[in-house]
């Protein structure tokens, strides 16, 4: 199952490859911003895409209600490192199906996954 | 907020946020985090405090923290969980770290009065550099035994450069081990 990252931060970026590769997720795609994100969405088509909230230029949940747009049934999961309930709701009312707080750990990425791999 | 003043209250539960549950943590357990920085802990404090639980309507959380309490309301978007800072400076929702008594009263009424509730202890390092490993584990070992009889989940997050192994021993041998990123 292909999954997308989007994150403006390489750093992260990698760690995440990490850990999802050591939950089993090998066939992982990248991008940093909106333009990209949107662009390898298209290409890849992803069934789960972890998409960071604050991005350079148009935010995440642009981001994801353009992806929604492109694939009404992708599932799309909001990330942020902190705890911003208003965002958190703009993010699930734009259509993201759960939420995950940065840096994240090999125990919340599997319960999303496993939650919403199916 | 005084620190005696432990009542549930609605005003003290968390909003739920729409997200799913992400830690399996159950009732009468202690969790011993092996991590540095303490951001699975906080993560999972959070996600419990945000999310339906399944054997209670809404969970109440108390946060004892090395943090500043500010810092942590701020970052994890915590709204009406009580936060009490471990710290030498005087204050109403400051702990200092050499009382030990304040300390494990103000755990052990929490759990006395809030059915289902989460605790996070972040700072074990802090009260046994302030006091000596010993005492610090009686305090572990008291609150323990509270929890074990009530529904209640206790979360503590300790740096294992910190401690030595028969230490490690001793504290995780009453509690439930989960292994950080940092500590892997």
């Amino acid at each position: 199952m292909k999954v997308l990252i989007v994150d403006d931060s390489e750093a992260f970026r990698k760690v995440m490859i990490e850990l999802l590769v050591r939950v089993g997720f090998n066939d992982v795609a990248e991008a940093q911003d909106f333009d990209e994100g949107v662009a390898v969405f298209r290409k890849e088509r992803p069934k789960i895409s972890f998409v960071d909230m604050i991005l350079p230029g148009k935010s995440g949940v642009e981001l994801t209600s353009e992806m929604l747009k492109i694939d009404p049934k992708a599932v799309v999961i909001a990330m942020s490192s902190i705890v911003n309930k208003k965002m958190i709701r703009e993010s699930l009312d734009s259509g993201a199906k759960d939420f995950l707080l940065k840096p994240t750990n090999e125990i919340a990425l599997g319960a999303v996954l496993a939650m919403w791999s199916d | 907020m005084g620190l005696f003043s432990r009542k549930p209250k609605d005003s003290q539960r968390e909003d739920g946020l729409g997200i799913s549950r992400k830690y399996d943590l159950l009732p009468g357990k202690c969790y011993i985090v092996e991590e540095s920085p303490p951001d699975l802990s906080f993560d999972a404090f959070v996600n419990i405090l945000s999310t339906q639980d399944e054997a209670c309507a809404k969970v109440t959380g108390l946060a004892i923290s090395r943090q500043h309490p500010d810092l942590i309301k701020q970052k994890y978007g915590l709204e009406k969980t009580p936060i009490f800072w471990l710290a030498t400076r005087a204050g109403q929702d400051v702990i200092s770290p050499t009382n030990l008594g304040i300390l494990t009263h103000t755990i052990i009424k929490f759990i006395e009065e809030n059915a289902c509730g989460v605790i996070l202890l972040d700072g074990l390092e802090y009260l046994v550099s302030n006091n000596d490993f010993n005492k610090a584990l009686r305090v572990i070992n008291q609150v323990n035994d509270h929890v074990a009889q009530s529904k209640c989940r206790i979360i503590i997050p300790v740096d294992p450069r910190a401690f030595d192994s028969k230490e490690l021993a001793l504290l995780e041998r009453n509690a439930e081990k989960i292994l950080g990123a940092q500590a892997k």
